[in-house]
């Protein structure tokens, strides 16, 4: 019988938010189509290092499983991924894993990526449907838009794009890619539209779209494919027209 | 809510543009009649000087100095909002970035020298004028200003090109990829051209 081919995965690893990261060497027996999120939970079923050491499982995120959700976001031989469309056949080994750092590290690759959330709420990340206005049947998309529109709403906050974006981290208050474009998404709405201004204005605030330093990392790791950097761009124009509405009606 | 950061930034990318835009081109051409000789570049000094004293002063102060310390101390508080990773990322765009904030540090000690030395020193406080003569012998007598001069200039080109392309995504002006990429084309095109023709008035000093 043939000898069974194994795959190396080096982790960077993390008992809790305040430890310090240490490294681990994990080998996998390799089988064709072999993911990254497969690979884990095979490290899960057989947490030895190759040292012959028994450790605790290494932690992760994962749900769907089919680069939808974005929950399985982690860095994947120096670049942040999806692991699970990860696949080890078109990867450099050993492969080299390690959390998010641009967010919190939770525990292993388990990062916290609630700032992403509160920076959606920030922009105002909505559609305003109840009110003491009277509701009739939806207004229809924009045809020439809605192509754009569910372009953007393939956004899955993965947060590939905040770390690529050497903009982002502790050192800035930038936002990132990702929430800034989904203002976009939603003035492009019909009904979304009527709250532009205060999108527009939200992303004036500091560590809004002015922090973007288009270094463009955004759009080239995007696993959506979202053209993050040519609606950066519209907004910037639309952020510099509103910024002369409010000096111009002050 | 008066969206400070905002307004700052935006300015921030204006005067480079700009202001200090039309400072390096004035640069590049009065410094590029050394090629003509002492007497080509000694006129283009001349000429400057029929400008009245306190007219002259107003535009250093108003056009260089002012522009300058905003732009290079606003700069330095954005620049270290980055987080440099063209090793990781290491895209064309990515590495702009990176070559943009490295040439920012250098162009902050590189100003402090060049206008500490010839504008305050030589000519303020001593009262030297500038001329063919005086920057002949500044260069050939030491390989390493001469050096640090040409690094200096070419750190300020490619950060005022590279800065036309941020400008075109800041404003909102090149929008999708292909215009950015052409824009970003055109600049580079631009920053070898006015690289070159500094290497030419720097090599001018030492062949004639």
């Amino acid at each position: 019988m043939a000898e069974q081919k194994m795959v190396r995965f080096i982790i960077e690893r993390q008992d809790g938010p305040k430890d310090k990261p240490y490294e681990q060497q994990f080998d996998v027996p390799y089988r064709p189509g072999l993911n990254v999120v497969a690979a884990l939970m095979e490290i899960q079923k057989n947490p030895v290092t190759v040292d012959g050491k028994r450790v605790p499982p290494v932690v992760w995120e994962c749900n769907c499983l089919e680069k939808v959700c974005g929950a399985c976001m982690m860095v994947i031989n120096g670049k942040a991924r999806q692991a699970c469309c990860s696949l080890v056949d078109k990867l450099d080994q050993p492969i080299h894993l390690a959390p998010a750092r641009t967010f919190p590290v939770i525990r292993d690759l388990l990062i916290d990526r609630s700032v992403m959330f509160e920076s959606l709420k920030r922009i105002h990340g909505w559609v305003e449907v109840d009110g003491t206005w009277e509701v009739k049947d939806a207004p229809i998309q924009n045809p020439y838009t809605a192509q754009t529109a569910y372009e953007i709403s393939h956004c899955m906050t993965c947060g590939c794009c905040l770390e690529a974006c050497p903009n982002v981290g502790p050192q800035s208050d930038f936002i990132g890619p990702a929430p800034t474009v989904q203002a976009y998404l939603f003035n492009l709405h019909p009904l979304g539209k009527f709250d532009a201004p205060t999108r527009l204005n939200a992303l004036m605030e500091k560590g809004g779209i002015t922090s973007c330093g288009n270094s463009q990392n955004c759009v080239e790791v995007c696993p959506k494919n979202i053209k993050l950097t040519t609606y950066l761009a519209q907004l910037n124009r639309d952020v510099n027209k509103q910024a002369l509405r409010n000096i111009f009606d002050h | 809510m008066y969206h400070t950061s905002f307004y700052l930034r935006r300015l921030h990318s204006l005067v480079g543009l700009l202001v200090l835009g039309v400072v390096i081109f004035e640069h590049i051409f009065t410094n590029s009649m050394a090629m003509g000789g002492a007497a080509a570049l000694n006129g283009a000094l001349a000429m400057m000087e029929l400008i009245p004293r306190p007219v002259f002063l107003a535009i250093e102060v108003c056009g260089i100095a002012v522009p300058l310390l905003f732009h290079g101390i606003y700069g330095i508080y954005i620049a270290l909002q980055a987080n440099t990773n063209a090793r990781h990322y290491g895209y064309s765009r990515n590495w702009q970035f990176t070559l943009q904030r490295a040439t920012a540090w250098y162009l902050v000690a590189f100003l402090i020298w060049h206008v500490g030395y010839l504008r305050v020193f030589t000519k303020g406080v001593t009262g030297t004028p500038i001329s063919y003569e005086l920057l002949q012998n500044l260069f050939t007598s030491s390989p390493i200003t001469t050096v640090l001069y040409i690094i200096g200039m070419f750190a300020a080109i490619f950060h005022f090109t590279n800065g036309i392309t941020t400008f075109c995504m800041t404003w909102g002006i090149a929008k999708g990829p292909r215009c950015q990429k052409v824009i970003n084309f055109l600049s580079m095109c631009l920053c070898v051209v006015l690289c070159l023709i500094t290497l030419a008035f720097m090599a001018s000093y030492f062949v004639m």
